[in-house]
């Protein structure tokens, strides 16, 4: 008996380390997707609009509401007018539909982007807060 | 083309002339068709002119429905008098309402009464009371307001006593022959019975004895017979005197009826009223009563009774007469009436009509000087008022308008000022649509329609603006081509567009440049409509709505002056929305469409309802849409190759 115990015993071992593994794993990775918002500055949106062309190339995260879809096209993606938390002035950004999913007029969406050529406010990433 | 216009110019200015100098048109021209340019043009005619002159004719005549000034006369209970000619009573009739009532009319007036009520049957109808009565007409005579009449009525008085008076010798001569043929029948009938005793004697003898002696002695018988004829001739002569005098008695007799009934007549005709009362009131005291019958004006006094078949007599011309003073009395009354009620439009007409019928009658001069002299004024507004109107000088004839209504408040000024602009209307409207038709090249079209405007008003001033801007157009069409082309070059729309009407002229014929002109004058035009209602929306409090009429405005004629003013001029008020605008403008142009979408939406947020704003979302966001998905296309193509 005592040879069938170990026996038992060496296979719940491996298989509970595994599982503390994919536990610890999972944490981290939930937790680095996290930050990856949260780490990110928040676009000046005043200065932006000001003078686009300095943003050029930067991330930034937007916490905004959604005001109104102006444009829409099928495979490519939506431009969007969001009015950014603490600020009266809306600003036009274009989610990929890759992005997206059903956004609506006057959700909430915490935003990551990055100001590609031409000034456009590019959403790489977003989610409801 | 400068033949055609200055052949309008001069052509108009003669027919301008013509119907100046005749003050008045001669005929009245055919209603002229519309002319369009743009809208119609209005159709004018004379009969708003027509309209005014029957309803000035209405208004600004003075005289009462009685009267009529083209026959002649004047109709009182149905029967007319002469009125003579107009220019006439209006002599006598000014003359009245300048005259004051004196003391010496007033004595005249009780004077008259006095011996009215001196013949009254219920008086002393003596002779030597009559007598009295007669010489008072001499004193009557005297006072101007009688004219001598009472000499007339007194000499036909005279005339009847003196005929009178002839006829009683006559009644003696008569009754003195009656008795000689008497005398005379007396005799021949003796001489008869004589004549036939001599010859019962006689044959007793010739029977008896010397029948010889017959044929050699004088025949007494014969000589009986010769004296019993001169007797009968005699007695026959005094018949025949006898009969000559009941004859000429007769006559006479007929002949004082006669002349006074006529002299009753006239008097009444010449409405001396009072003067045939008096003389109707001799007749029926010195003609028995046998005699009242009317032998003449039974035709004037028919007229007063037309449906009726009495017989008349000089009481019925005393009965008419003093209808006519009673009449006169009650006229004087409400003319007092309606003038101190402030109707002085009404006192005038009855006064005038009074004053026909009672003109000879002391009545009248129950209204004051102060009246007369009011209404004379109106009188001769009125009538200056109805000249003007004829002469159609419609300026003139608003400002004695004006003068009337403040000397007569039932004046109906409104409807005269309301005719009086319906044919300044019509006279202008005809000259626009003059202007029309030159404009077009219409100039027959446009002579007719000046034709219109000066028979409705002669003194339009209208119309001789439109005359000068025909000359000067005419003469400036010569240098048109020159002045359009320069301006062409210069880009000059704005000049070709303040030219347009003269370049219109000179280059109506020219296939090349006209399209040009209107495309120019269409697009100035345009921008001229946007200025206005920018203006209008500055003035309504909405700056950013104005500014987007300018900036289309703009869009048309981005060098126009005018334009330009108006932007800088409005700019300050919207500095924040132009801003943005036209930084999304500089941004679109250099294709950097996701930063011209936020200025576009920046200015959004300053006005709301911008269309520029709606209009540039939709176009920038559908040219980053495109570019992204070139963009996409062109990552999409490597990945596939690899």
């Amino acid at each position: 008996m005592p040879l069938s115990s170990h026996k038992t015993a060496g296979k719940i071992l491996p298989l509970l380390i595994v599982g503390i593994v994919l536990l610890i794993g999972g944490a981290v990775y939930f937790l680095t997707k996290g930050s990856a918002f949260s780490n990110l500055e928040t676009l000046p949106a005043e200065q932006y609009l000001n003078k686009p062309a300095d943003f050029l190339g930067n991330d930034y995260a937007i916490r905004a509401q959604i005001d109104s879809q102006i444009n829409w096209q099928k495979g490519l993606g939506r431009i969007l007018a969001v009015t950014p938390e603490g600020s009266s002035m809306r600003l036009p950004v274009f989610v990929p539909e890759s992005v997206g999913g059903n956004i609506h007029i006057g959700q909430r969406f915490e935003m990551r982007v990055r100001i590609e050529e031409g000034g456009l406010i590019y959403v790489e990433a977003l989610r409801k807060y | 083309m400068l033949k055609r216009y200055a052949s309008i110019s001069l052509g108009l200015s003669v027919a301008y002339l013509t119907v100046s100098g005749q003050g008045m048109p001669s005929s009245p021209t055919p209603t002229a068709p519309v002319a369009q340019m743009g809208g119609s043009a209005p159709t004018s005619g004379l009969f708003e002119s027509n309209t005014f002159l029957e309803s000035a004719n209405r208004v600004f005549d003075p005289t009462s429905d009685s009267m009529d000034f083209e026959d002649g006369s004047f109709v009182w209970k149905g029967r007319s008098f002469n009125l003579t000619e107009q220019r006439a009573f209006r002599a006598r009739f000014e003359r009245f309402l300048l005259a004051s009532p004196s003391e010496d009319e007033e004595q005249y007036s009780q004077l008259m009464d006095d011996i009215l009520e001196r013949l009254s049957v219920a008086n002393n109808n003596s002779d030597e009371a009559m007598f009295d009565t007669w010489e008072l007409l001499f004193r009557a005579s005297r006072f101007d307001s009688d004219g001598g009449n009472s000499v007339v009525l007194a000499n036909q008085v005279f005339n009847a006593w003196r005929i009178r008076k002839e006829s009683r010798g006559t009644a003696m001569s008569q009754r003195e022959l009656e008795q000689i043929r008497v005398t005379q029948q007396e005799i021949v009938a003796n001489r008869a019975a004589t004549l036939r005793r001599i010859r019962e004697n006689r044959l007793k003898q010739t029977s008896v004895s010397n029948r010889d002696e017959n044929e050699t002695k004088v025949d007494p018988d014969s000589a009986l017979t010769s004296e019993d004829a001169f007797r009968a001739l005699d007695l026959a002569e005094t018949e025949a005197k006898i009969v000559a005098l009941e004859a000429q008695t007769a006559l006479t007799g007929i002949q004082a009826k006669i002349q006074f009934q006529s002299q009753i007549v006239s008097f009444f005709m010449q409405r001396r009223f009072q003067h045939a009362l008096i003389l109707s009131s001799f007749y029926q005291l010195i003609f028995k009563g046998s005699q009242q019958q009317l032998e003449v004006g039974k035709d004037e006094l028919t007229a007063f009774f037309p449906n009726s078949d009495l017989t008349f007599t000089v009481d019925t011309m005393s009965f008419i007469s003093r209808e006519a003073i009673n009449d006169v009395n009650k006229g004087v009354e409400s003319v007092n009436s309606a003038y101190s009620e402030g109707r002085s439009m009404i006192a005038l007409e009855r006064l005038q009509e009074t004053f026909f019928l009672g003109e000879y009658l002391p009545e009248l001069n129950r209204i004051p000087t102060e009246q007369r002299r009011h209404m004379l004024d109106l009188y001769r507004g009125m009538i200056e008022a109805g000249e003007l109107a004829e002469s159609k000088d419609y300026a003139g004839v608003g400002e004695l308008v004006e003068s009337i209504s403040q000397l007569a408040s039932d004046f109906p000024k409104s409807r005269i000022i309301s005719s009086l602009e319906s044919a300044k209307s019509a006279s202008d409207m005809a000259v626009f649509a003059a202007s029309q038709y030159r404009n077009l090249g219409d100039i027959d079209q446009a002579r007719a329609e000046l034709q219109t405007a000066m028979e409705i008003w002669p003194l339009n001033p209208a119309i001789r603006e439109f005359q000068q801007e025909t000359t000067k157009l005419a003469t400036a069409g010569s240098q048109g081509v020159q002045v359009f082309d320069d301006l062409m070059k210069r880009e000059d729309a704005r000049g070709i567009y303040e030219r347009r009407l003269e370049l219109g002229f000179a280059l109506s014929d020219d296939e090349a440049r006209r399209p040009l002109l209107l495309e120019v004058v269409d697009q100035v035009a345009r921008i001229e409509l946007l200025v206005k209602q920018s203006e209008e929306l500055v003035k309504q409090g909405n700056p950013y709505a104005a500014w987007e009429m300018l900036a289309e405005a703009a869009k048309i004629g981005p060098d126009d002056g005018p334009l330009n003013r108006a932007r800088a001029d409005l700019a300050p008020r919207v500095a924040d929305f132009v801003r943005y605008l036209n930084r999304a403008d500089r941004q679109t142009e250099d294709s950097q469409y996701a930063a011209a979408l936020a200025a576009y939406l920046m200015a959004q947020d300053v006005y709301p309802a911008s269309r520029l704003c709606r209009e540039g979302v939709d176009r920038t966001a559908a040219l980053l849409m495109s570019v992204l998905s070139k963009n996409a296309a062109a990552v999409e193509v490597p990945e596939t190759l690899e």
